[in-house]
């Protein structure tokens, strides 16, 4: 049940062309990081996270993210998480929720029946319970921070497993994805109209030489330092699709799509998100804008999972809560619509002004 | 009080002078000239009245997305100004430009942002105002507005719209 009670109708999990992919279903968090007590329920399709600065939309996709790479890893989810987020001194009990009396935090992240939890106290304690009956699932993961790391990937992971360097492991993560070389299989449609449709736009296709990236078209090869930045981020996306990092049954998390971007090619963005979803990945992104939500609603078929996640201060009780919906028109409350209302209402009252 | 139904949506006008449907039959120059919905009389003014209804719900669904995203083109715009343009001069020419002339539209559409930028374009593509060099004695439009059902009835609340299903 979402924060409203409004039931959800997903399945939990994605009927594909290849069959069923295993997918998050839900979090539940204890006196997590911004988090007294939450609970949200995932679609396997699209997940749009909203919600004002300050509203836990990053740290719910860091947690998520953190529970599909445990599944790949033999590390524990604990572990994981400090990687992710990265507190001072690495001290897993400074992610306990500030400002209460309670000493302990815990994440809980499931995906189908499977499910794993951990637990932080004290200065530095680490603690994963996860259930041992079931098998680990298996579900590929990638996050795409909001920062563009391609154009100074060069020396970057050397330097990472060398040296103390103060980056979330989200950032070293990505770059590993990125540099995986191209897929020996052929392409299918689906993926190639994706492919298709971003190099349409960002006008090349992407190659690696060294540690460096480079758009190359019938001019030759650009150095991604002079691409610009909302470029790279697409030609980040492109390398994913073409590499098969995004295949069916993995999970996509990306932390503000629109930065850097003009608004024009959101369209493009979304199509892709869309295709991606529809070819059995699952998608998370966090959004400020309006266009890129608008661009879902307008997009989306009744065919495809999608759930808008509002995460929001709740009056009462001055905690982070979520309202989930399906329909974008019911996204309660919906911090972009309303300064955009704002915008309109003096707009409207410009326009009339002395009337009547 | 005189009341008109245009598709699914109800409009009643109250204390007004005379209020007609304006691009009905008795136009008779449908072939070259656009028109807008309604054409209200006012002691002091004329407003000029047309209606969009993307989300009618007796559009298929399967048309609906699409009846949206054409307001995002400029071809919405465009028909706004001339409809305006059109029954102008079409009110010109039976002697019933005398007095000042504002125009409103109304597009049923709950998502309020997207109205925004059509306001923008329709304040754009309207001569509001006069033309410093010019000797114009008075404008041609003196006030336009965009609005949804609610932003409407707020505004309006003598001519009330409702949506019929």
């Amino acid at each position: 049940m979402t924060a409203s009670g409004e039931p959800l109708t997903y399945l939990g999990s994605q009927q594909t062309a290849w069959g069923i992919n295993m997918a998050l279903t839900k979090a539940k968090f204890e006196n997590f990081t911004a988090f007294k007590d939450l609970e949200v329920e995932f679609s396997p399709g699209i997940n749009a996270l909203i919600g004002e600065n300050g509203t836990g939309k990053t740290h719910l996709m860091k947690a998520c993210y953190a529970a599909c790479d445990l599944v790949k890893t033999e590390r524990s989810l604990a572990y994981k998480m400090v990687e992710v987020f990265l507190p001072s001194g690495r001290q897993g009990g400074r992610l306990v929720h500030r400002g209460g009396e309670e000493t302990e935090a815990s994440a809980e992240i499931h995906i189908d029946d499977w499910y794993a939890r951990c637990t932080f106290h004290g200065p530095n304690e680490r603690t994963v319970i996860t259930p041992v009956d079931l098998p680990k699932p298996s579900l590929a993961s990638v996050y795409i921070p909001v920062k563009e790391m391609l154009a100074n990937a060069p020396g970057f992971l050397s330097l990472y497993a060398a040296r103390e360097i103060h980056f979330e492991e989200v950032y070293r993560d990505m770059l590993h994805s990125a540099y995986l070389p191209p897929l020996r299989e052929p392409i299918d449609d689906a993926h190639g109209r994706m492919l298709g449709s971003l190099e349409e736009v960002i006008g090349g296709k992407v190659t690696v030489s060294g540690e460096e990236f480079f758009l190359t078209n019938e001019q030759g090869d650009l150095e991604f330092t002079l691409l610009a930045e909302g470029w790279r981020k697409l030609g980040l996306l492109w390398l994913l699709i073409r590499n098969g990092t995004l295949r069916d049954g993995s999970v996509l998390f990306w932390d503000e799509p629109e930065a850097n971007l003009n608004p024009k090619m959101f369209k493009t963005v979304m199509q892709v998100l869309l295709e991606l979803q529809r070819a059995g990945v699952q998608v998370f992104f966090a959004t400020h804008d309006y266009v890129m939500l608008k661009e879902l609603d307008l997009q989306m078929t009744e065919y495809d999972g999608v759930a808008f996640h509002s995460l929001y201060r709740d009056k009462e009780t001055d905690e982070i809560t979520c309202h989930t919906t399906s329909r974008y028109l019911d996204i309660r409350p919906n911090p972009i619509g309303e300064a955009f209302d704002q915008l309109y209402d003096r707009q409207i009252e410009r326009s009339m002004r002395g009337l009547v | 009080m005189t009341l008109f139904t245009e598709d699914n949506l109800q409009i009643t006008f109250n204390n007004v002078t005379h209020a007609r449907k304006f691009d009905d039959s008795e136009h008779g120059l449908s072939h070259c000239m656009k028109a807008v919905d309604f054409v209200i009389e006012l002691p002091d003014r004329y407003l000029f009245i047309e209606f969009k209804d993307p989300e009618n719900p007796d559009i298929p669904i399967q048309y609906r997305a699409a009846a949206i995203q054409n307001l995002n083109n400029s071809e919405f715009d465009e028909d706004l100004k001339h409809k305006f343009r059109d029954t102008f001069l079409y009110e010109w020419a039976s002697g019933c430009a005398d007095k000042p002339v504002e125009y409103f539209v109304l597009v049923a559409l709950e998502d309020r942002p997207l109205l925004s930028r059509r306001l923008e374009a329709l304040e754009l593509n309207l001569p509001l105002g006069m033309p410093a060099s010019a000797a114009w004695t008075r404008p041609i439009v003196h006030r336009c507005g965009v609005f949804n059902i609610t932003d409407w009835n707020t505004t309006f609340p003598d001519y009330p719209v409702r949506r019929l299903s």
